[in-house]
């Protein structure tokens, strides 16, 4: 009888597993992530997980209903650039649209930055004598003698993948459908992608480039979902594996082999669906999600219990315009080294100790302080107590490393790691305060979700930085991500680019262009699965003089009632005036792209009941930690045994095996029977 | 004084870089027309109470160092009278500007009745009255012809702008909603970065607050001088030229003597040929600022751009030359050409200092605005600018140039849309959008390729071209033995079969449909010798079709 659900997120060092049981009851098991082929680490964590649940593995494989996943092949493939050999076929006259850029490099003051090669080169991307005009008019006819050399040159050169990309095949893509019949007739085997199939949208650097991503990731992604397949078939496993795309929803492996640059985001896409899941739960409709990992930060908006979406996303250098979360990266985590830069102040990272060698507590050879030894020579972590005494952690090394870098500054060790901490709280803050004004919104009105290892012990003061007053730490804190894979939905983003030349076309034509799109994007989710489905449609639209579009949600609109393109239009008007403060109702709009997402729900998850009461817990232990320049003695809770409803007032340390809350005096923290513990920050002084 | 602690001196350091961040931000939100929110010329800056420049926001390399004139231009002229919530704005090159489409605006921020800071925004308007639409008048013999002047005002007071005077200014460009809507963000903006800097002298009180300014410009001039003190010592003369005036002049020479000694430079432009009748003349804050860009690109990408940065370089110029012009000549063109010939002719110069640093010419501007009508929207003229074909950039002793990722003053900063969306809306057909081959300067390091495009009108009825820019004599610079890039070479194919060269100070071409533009756009130049470039190099960009 199947019982089990199985969450599985593939992290840098740890693979993370979590199993949700029908009485709602949440086991976490880790293994060490194996990098030269992720499935190895997946089957491991699954032996781990049986083990805490005093099963065999096939027993616990034969009674689990689904498997997620969160897997960074993709991701890695493109940042270590081991991805597939890929040619391209495109309109001849313009073969160099993907290294073009649109004009742009990065590093404004770097002119000594080498041009960064194209992730497809030159000579493999093979003009074809075709065009398409923009209404779709066939101004050169599909020219056999040059695509006949294209496909000679694809043999010759012995590709495994290719990216069809055509001008204006977001309009009609015949000629990118003909070509693509006649390359996968003369090279079977060959991953074959087609720009209009993976962004039917106008605007050719983002298809072109967004396809090549896919031709480049394909057949590396395909490979890795077979191999996890029949590892998992030989285990015995016979259900379905999903993947958590970019996008923050679910898709079964043939859809994410198919679409594979959309598992770009895969990785980080759990602990902002963890969010979404929390937010219905009853945690708060806007959350910040702030996961400190050991390299890096990631920030995402929950607003209204959605999760923020966009399309500028840059993987790698490598433009994927698939609509997927909005996730901020920024370069400060727990392994961040503190140090003393060029300029001679005080920095924290972007370079990171990593897993190797790691902090300098963790004595792999480490010799400069990372923000983790700060915490720990602050007396917020336990020397014996990481990970549950996982790790010991050499507190002596860690506090020498801090004399080392203190000596250079006139500091003393506790003031230098001192130092690298409120150095790190700052520029946390500082990137999630531009993350939010960037998306016109007050992170004060939010709720600072703290997950990750990390996050706990920096959370309360980046929420003071930033004038934030409530802060929750998830039980789960630390293997959160793969949690919110389990809760979140089958998801198919469809988007067609519909640009007449006047403004918002007639309510006919918006209901028969919104109808074909649900039909099709139905179609393809009752071949996933046989559930529920429910549509959501959005639409990009700009004034016609402007030049960029802006995502307008079409939820609301009435789609029955008449009027409808006046009603598209006023959705439209409000959207810009919430984003950029004004409105133009006297200029004309246009419609660009019509979008509509495809949600295929999820059986709900079982819960577990509020529950209240039992004996608070007492503090187990004192610490002597350093708060703002001075000594204190604090208390340390268990976070396991906190009782529902009780309450924490800091200055305190809250543990649990997996993370660590540092409360900073006037906070208090109450857990919540929900699995959260809810802190309250005193109102600003 | 006090000494402010090391901790407090990096908290504050990244407080204000990320306070212009998202004043950049909340500009990019807010500000009405394209050229400010997709191709961010707009830039920010925060200055202590003696103008000196505490933080800039990586926007428009051509505007770093610029802003403090701007702000000295409001002290100088307004002085104690300067309150808490006074709103100033200028865009005259000859108070504190640097050319008329450029206008900036500059908000006190006071703690205790003393003040501290300047918090400042310039933003490029997509008007600016003027002869011509959008600024660019290659046949402007005066600045009154250039569009409004403006010096420094009072623009407001308590936080207000006066109604009367955005009015007014509004009303003198050609697109009065747009520059009303992007003057209101820029003050917007202004007042976002007081807002935040009232939290951080709350915090830290001015006193303190001052200190660790002091401390932060004197690190970053410590930073810079340190690189500089690993420069060899010596005097070189680096020499640009643009192609010509407009008027008839040709071969402007602009010549930056450089002397460096121990951990300063000196760099002295007096040498450069007198001003000109047209618009490519500079203004004294332009000038300055292409010559800080051009520092700040020998350094290290890292090094602060603040007051101590550039605290190295003394500059000598003198007024009435082309670097330097007298008020009241034109000097609009004067952020593209002569910032680049400045930029080129100091890092040549001191290419002989420093020749790891040194890097290969970027590309020159050359700009083509078409207004005509699409018989698909009959009802109003179209504008289209040309940005797409633009010019690669130098190659360097870290690798190859850029391929068509712009000018020096742009730096692959600059945005050209969509082709696709380009047919879309104008009656325009792209025929050809690729890299031109051949055009890279050669080099141990070659430059990266300039763009070639092959661009159909398909107008209904006639219609009119104008352009503005400089590059179709002079390529970028070769740097250390590498070659020039090729010039750009633009010409026009007429559907009757005629065919003629456009010149780069051209207003009023008469087009027909069927007429097509071919633009060739220059490469950037090399670095280092070409004998030493890699035999591998060479054979993968003939692989690749480059040469």
């Amino acid at each position: 009888m199947s019982s089990f659900r199985i969450g599985v997120d593939v992290g840098g060092t740890f693979t993370d597993v979590v199993c949700v049981a029908a009485d709602g009851t949440t086991t976490l098991a880790k293994s060490s992530s194996t990098p030269a082929d992720q499935s190895e680490g997946v089957v491991n964590g699954l032996g781990v997980l049986a083990e805490r649940l005093g099963l065999t593995l096939p027993d616990l494989l034969a009674r689990t209903e689904r498997i997620v996943h969160g897997t960074t092949v993709a991701t890695n493939a493109l940042l270590e650039r081991k991805g597939a050999r890929v040619a391209m076929l495109t309109t001849e006259g313009h073969r160099d649209v993907i290294e073009m850029r649109e004009g742009l490099k990065p590093e404004r003051y770097d002119l000594r930055l080498p041009a960064a090669p194209a992730l497809v080169p030159r000579r493999l991307r093979l003009p074809v004598r075709e065009r398409i005009r923009p209404d779709g008019r066939v101004e050169v006819a599909l020219d056999r003698t040059s695509l006949d050399a294209a496909i000679a040159t694809l043999k010759a050169e012995q590709v495994e993948a290719v990216a069809i990309c055509f001008l204006h095949s977001w309009r009609d893509d015949a000629h990118e459908r003909a070509a693509a019949e006649a390359v996968r007739a003369a090279l079977p085997g060959v991953f074959v992608t087609t720009s209009a199939e993976v962004l039917p949208q106008i605007k050719e650097f983002e298809r072109f480039s967004t396809a090549c991503v896919n031709a480049y990731v394909g057949p590396v992604v395909s490979r890795y979902l077979a191999r996890l397949r029949g590892r998992l078939a030989d285990a015995g496993f016979g259900g379905p594996v999903f993947v958590i795309l970019s996008h923050g929803g679910v898709a079964p492996v043939e859809e994410a082999a198919r679409l594979a640059a959309g598992t770009a985001l895969s990785g980080p896409a759990g602990g902002v669906a963890a969010g979404v899941a929390l937010a219905q739960r009853g945690l708060g409709d806007d959350l910040i999600t702030f996961d400190v990992g050991g390299t890096s930060t990631d920030i995402a908006l929950v607003q209204g219990g959605e999760a923020a979406l966009g399309r500028g996303r840059t993987v790698a250098g490598e433009r994927i315009a698939l609509e997927s979360l909005d996730i901020v990266t920024l370069g400060a985590g727990g392994g961040s080294i503190g140090h003393v830069g060029a300029g001679g102040t005080l920095q924290v990272g972007p370079r990171s100790a990593g897993a190797v060698p790691g902090p300098v507590a963790y004595g792999q050879g480490g010799t400069e302080p990372a923000v983790t030894d700060a915490n720990l020579v602050l007396g917020y972590l336990d020397p014996d107590n990481f990970l549950g005494g996982a790790r010991k952690l050499d507190r002596d090394g860690a506090r020498a490393a801090f004399e080392r870098l203190g000596a250079s500054l006139g500091l003393d060790a506790l003031a230098a790691a001192e130092g690298v901490h409120r150095l790190a709280n700052v520029r946390m803050a500082d990137g999630i305060r531009v993350a939010t004004v960037r998306r016109g919104v007050d992170p004060r009105d939010f709720t600072l979700l703290s997950f990750g290892g990390a996050a706990g012990l920096h959370a309360s003061a980046v929420a003071r930085e930033l004038g934030m007053r409530r802060v929750a730490v998830p039980v789960f804190a630390a293997g959160l991500s793969a949690w919110g894979m389990l809760h979140t939905d089958l998801r198919y983003e469809m988007a067609r680019s519909e640009l007449g030349t006047g403004g918002v076309p007639d309510d006919a034509t918006l209901r028969g262009i919104w109808a074909g799109l649900e039909q099709e994007g139905r179609a393809r989710v009752a071949t996933w699965f046989g559930g529920e489905v429910e549509t959501k449609r959005a639409a990009d639209m700009r004034y016609g003089e402007q030049v960029f579009e802006i995502a307008v949600p079409l939820e609301e609109v009435d789609w029955q009632a008449s009027g409808l393109a006046r009603r598209v239009t006023e959705a439209f008007h409000g959207r810009h005036e919430s984003l950029f403060t004004y409105a133009l109702r006297g200029e004309e709009v246009v419609l660009v792209n019509a979008r509509l997402a495809v949600i295929g729900r999820l059986p709900p998850m079982p819960a577990r009941d509020a529950a209240s009461g039992g004996a608070a817990a007492g503090p187990f232990a004192h610490r002597r930690a350093r708060l703002a320049g001075a000594e204190a003695e604090l208390p340390v809770y268990d976070f396991a045994a906190l009782a529902p409803g009780q309450q924490v007032a800091g200055p305190a340390i809250i543990e649990s095996d997996t993370t660590t809350v540092l409360l900073l005096p006037g906070d208090v923290a109450r857990m919540d029977g929900r699995g959260w513990l809810v802190v309250v920050l005193p109102e600003e002084t | 004084m006090t000494t402010p602690d090391p901790v407090t001196l990096s908290v504050l350091d990244n407080r204000f870089r990320a306070i212009v961040e998202e004043m950049g931000e909340a500009m990019l939100r807010t500000t009405y027309s394209q050229i400010l929110n997709s191709s961010r010329d707009f830039s920010i800056a925060l200055c202590d109470a003696q103008a000196r420049l505490v933080a800039q926001a990586d926007h428009i390399p051509v505007h770093v160092g610029a802003m403090p004139y701007a702000v000295q231009a409001v002290r100088d002229a307004f002085g104690e009278t300067v309150r808490e919530g006074d709103v100033y704005l200028l865009n005259d090159p000859y108070h504190g500007g640097s050319h008329l489409p450029d206008l900036t605006a500059i908000v006190p921020v006071f703690c205790q009745g003393r003040l501290v800071f300047w918090s400042v925004v310039r933003a490029h308007h997509t008007d600016i009255g003027g002869a011509t639409h959008g600024g660019y008048n290659p046949g402007a013999t005066e600045i009154w012809q250039e569009g409004l002047r403006i010096p420094p005002i009072l623009l407001g007071r308590d936080r207000t702008p006066r109604e009367d005077l955005v009015r007014m200014i509004a009303t003198n460009t050609r697109l009065p909603r747009e520059v009303r809507g992007d003057l209101m963000a820029m003050i917007g903006a202004a007042h976002l970065g007081e807002r935040r800097l009232l939290t951080v002298l709350a915090k830290h009180g001015a006193e303190g607050t001052v200190a660790a300014v002091d401390a932060i410009l004197a690190l970053s001039e410590a930073h810079a001088r340190r690189i500089v003190a690993g420069w060899a010592d010596g005097e070189w003369l680096g020499e640009a030229f643009l192609d010509d005036d407009g008027f008839g002049g040709t071969d402007i020479a602009i010549r930056a003597r450089v002397t460096k000694r121990g951990d300063s430079l000196t760099v002295d432009l007096s040498e450069s040929d007198p001003q000109t009748p047209g618009f490519v003349n500079s203004s004294y804050p332009n000038m300055a600022s292409a010559v800080r860009m051009a520092f700040a690109f020998l350094l290290d990408p890292e090094v602060a751009k603040n007051d101590g940065c550039f605290r190295p370089v003394d500059i000598v110029a003198k007024e009435g030359t082309v670097v330097w012009a007298r008020e009241g000549a034109p000097v609009t063109m004067c952020t593209s050409h002569c910032s680049n010939e400045i930029v080129e002719a100091v890092v040549k110069a001191l290419a002989n200092a420093c020749p790891e640093r040194a890097m290969g010419g970027w590309g020159r501007r050359f700009r083509v605005a078409i207004k005509g009508r699409d018989a698909r929207r009959p009802d109003r003229p179209f504008v289209w600018h040309l940005f797409h074909a633009r010019p690669g950039g130098g190659g360097s002793s870290k690798g190859d140039g850029w391929s068509t990722a712009g000018e020096w003053h742009s730096a692959g900063g600059l945005k050209f849309g969509s082709v696709e969306m380009a047919e879309a809306r104008f009656p325009l057909f792209f025929a050809k959008h690729e890299f031109r081959p051949g055009s890279a300067g050669d080099g141990t390091y070659r430059g990266g390729l300039g763009g070639e495009l092959e661009l159909r009108l398909e107008t209904d009825g006639p219609a009119v071209a104008n352009t503005a820019g400089d590059g179709v004599r002079y390529g970028a610079a070769g740097m250390l033995g590498g070659r020039d890039g090729a010039p750009h070479h633009y010409t026009l194919n007429r559907a009757d079969g005629t065919s003629r060269d456009l010149r780069t100070k051209e207003v009023g071409i008469p087009l027909a449909p069927g007429d097509v533009l071919h633009v060739r756009a220059g490469g950037g130049g090399g670095w280092g010798p070409p004998d030493k470039r890699d035999p591998a190099a060479r054979a993968r960009d003939a692989a690749e079709g480059l040469l």
